[in-house]
């Protein structure tokens, strides 16, 4: 398979100003961050709220320009892309938001919301146009789709709202989506329905997809890969299965503790997590962003880790794992 | 408390809004128990009417209420016969408090945490501002806050320690059961997970009786010692915890469990079809049976019975009716 996206030491620092003589801070919301995505394949970027997992994805897709650092996308560098020479990769690329209710146009009906981005793409035949908008509908089963396509979005259903979203991200066939907590504001019963959805469309229509989500338990049902960030930084890459079965570094591993599976027995006993909470990304600890939490570390830990390959396939980013 | 241990009993509750759409029947016709000690989880989906339920047994009701009956026994006194003014003085945070749903935006921005736990002390024990502030300090170190923190504002604190805040604030008073109305749900899981620890050893170490509002039912088994299931204002199924997440029966039960995606386990997610109906008009007989795959023609026309299958476990559907 080949490269779709090659993301090297990508950092996007905000600014913020206090007053006219304070020195200027910097959030470092995604601080040096390398992958590659293969076309095709699913990664699940999993973090806590505050991690930077959407402030990596909104960088990706270039709604944030990027302070440092190299994007490409299918070899073609796009790290500083104007608005002018965008519109193409706009074209392959498409956004998922966690807020269904706040993505679509509440004045626009459903066929409205479909039809926009052939509008800007340059779709000028009408009757392609309702062809396209009808063959979105079917494809997220919003059927009998003569009927949703005259609809605003209030008078849906959460998750027939998310469908639209879902069909609006597909309608232009691109080959990267970027889903960011899709299903975080939908119901457990409807949840499935759009987890199954999304996993069909990167099957069927091999759509590469970044999976954002805090919920380690779902990206089982759907990614091959998993990427642990961290306040950040991104601190541990594996396949799925490998991941959830053998986690490395310690903050996957409280992360892995901290989930509780429906067992009554869980009442009986306390989990095993670290206190504390993640640092603030103006100030953040020297060096590995966990230690200060961490129940393993030690003075080396106060320099940034490396990243180690333990094995194939299977990255941490821990002084832990160096064999000296 | 009665004989049999209970020590709350809720007995044919009803609660209604009026709106202009006509009436919403947020609870109907529920019926459940708890002993001291014991925790019941409720679980349901947005807009089951499972805050609803605890608002009503708190009696903290909004203006529109269209219909509020039913009883709510409290070791052996019938709370509803209560006027406001009695219910506020002996049994509102005194033998019932609550942890709202939503602690990042439950606090007064503009008050220090330690006044605002103190205020429930003077509001309802009369004490001293002194002594009320040194309590304050007590509960802060009991929840895992530094007692410096009484001087803190609400922005000072991490989303975790403002839960820890208004957990505080519930037990401060030493009530019988506490409500926990989603409590963890807007944050991280590792502060969830610290926060569930936090409540277990509340619960070992001082014997409170929670009533546990979420619709997550992996997070309903961390504190649940019975759970009930609420489906568009009704409890469809109340079980031991050993029982129900071993062998739900109720349809919906089975989809729930069936839905939720599992950390430790192989299995094929599945999803329930449709979605819950409007409490303004919920369907005729049972509420479930248009997304039911059993459903046949007595479950579109009669509500079913709720009957105990075996001890404590209750479940309302005609599929179990002989």
């Amino acid at each position: 398979m080949n490269s779709l996206l090659k993301v090297e030491n990508l950092k996007k620092w905000f600014e913020i100003k206090k007053g006219l003589f304070s020195p200027t801070l910097y959030v470092r919301a995604v601080d040096g961050v390398s992958f590659q995505l293969l076309s095709g394949e699913a990664i699940s970027l999993v973090g806590e709220s505050g991690s930077g997992k959407t402030t990596l994805g909104k960088t990706i897709l270039r709604l944030y320009e990027p302070t440092s650092g190299k994007l490409y996308f299918e070899g073609k560098d796009i790290t500083h892309l104007d608005d002018k020479n965008s519109l193409w990769y706009r074209r392959e690329t498409a956004l998922i938001q966690q807020d269904p209710f706040g993505a679509l146009a509440p004045h626009f009906t459903i066929y409205r919301i479909l039809e926009e981005p052939l509008i800007i793409h340059g779709f000028k035949d009408k009757r392609e146009r309702r062809e396209l908008v009808y063959r979105a509908l079917r494809e997220v089963r919003l059927v009998p789709e003569e009927d949703f396509a005259h609809k605003y979005p209030h008078m849906l259903s959460g998750g027939q709202m998310q469908r639209v979203a879902v069909a609006r991200a597909i309608i232009l066939r691109p080959k990267l989506i970027i889903a960011d907590e899709p299903v975080s504001m939908l119901d457990a019963s409807v949840r499935v329905e759009i987890l199954n959805l999304l996993h069909e469309l990167q099957n069927r229509n091999k759509i590469s997809f970044i999976y954002i989500t805090h919920d380690l338990a779902t990206t089982r049902y759907f990614s091959e890969w998993i990427f642990i960030m961290y306040a950040g930084h991104i601190v541990e890459k594996a396949r799925t299965k490998e991941l959830l079965k053998k986690p490395l570094h310690p903050y996957t591993k409280a992360l892995l503790a901290a989930i509780p599976d429906p067992d009554p027995e869980n009442r009986k006993q306390f989990r095993d997590v670290p206190p504390g909470e993640p640092p603030s990304l103006v100030n953040p600890p020297p060096g590995c962003r966990f230690a200060p939490r961490c129940p393993y570390a030690t003075d080396v830990c106060r320099k940034e880790p490396p990243e180690i390959e333990v094995e194939k396939e299977h990255w941490v980013k821990c002084w832990l794992y160096k064999e000296s | 408390m009665d004989k049999n241990g209970t020590l709350l009993s809720v007995q044919n509750l009803y609660l209604y809004y009026k709106t202009r759409k006509g009436l919403v029947q947020a609870v109907d016709d529920v019926n459940m128990e708890l002993k001291r000690g014991e925790t019941l989880a409720v679980v349901g989906e947005s807009g089951c009417g499972k805050s609803s339920l605890a608002r009503a047994i708190i009696r903290l009701l909004p203006r529109n209420v269209g219909k509020y009956s039913g009883k709510i026994i409290l070791d052996n006194v019938d709370t509803m016969k209560l006027n406001e003014e009695e219910f506020r003085k002996q049994v509102r945070w005194k033998r019932i408090s609550m942890v709202f749903q939503g602690a990042q935006n439950s606090l007064n921005p503009v008050l220090k945490v330690g006044y605002q736990i103190a205020e429930v002390l003077m509001l309802h024990l009369n004490m001293s501002k002194s002594r009320a502030l040194e309590e304050a300090k007590k509960y802060l170190r009991f929840v895992g806050i530094h007692e410096a923190f009484v001087d803190r504002y609400p922005f000072e604190l991490s989303g975790g320690m403002k839960q820890r805040v208004m957990i505080a604030m519930s037990l401060i008073t030493n009530p019988d059961i506490i409500i926990l109305d989603e409590p963890p749900s807007a944050l991280d899981v590792i502060t969830q997970a610290n926060i569930m620890n936090l409540l277990k050893k509340l619960k070992k170490e001082r014997n409170f009786s929670y009533i546990f509002i979420t619709h997550d039912m992996a997070l309903a088994s961390e504190l649940a010692d019975k759970v009930a299931i609420m489906y568009a204002g009704e409890i469809v199924e109340i079980a031991p915890s050993e029982v129900f997440y071993s062998e739900p029966m109720h349809p919906y039960a089975k989809g729930l469990i069936g839905s939720v995606p599992t950390l430790r386990s192989e299995k094929e997610l599945k999803s329930i079809p449709g979605s819950p109906p409007s409490l303004f008009n919920p369907p005729k007989g049972c509420r479930f049976h248009p997304r039911c795959p059993h459903a046949d023609d007595r479950c579109s026309e009669k509500n079913p019975p709720t009957i105990e299958l075996k001890d404590g476990h209750l479940v309302k559907c005609w599929l179990y009716v002989r």
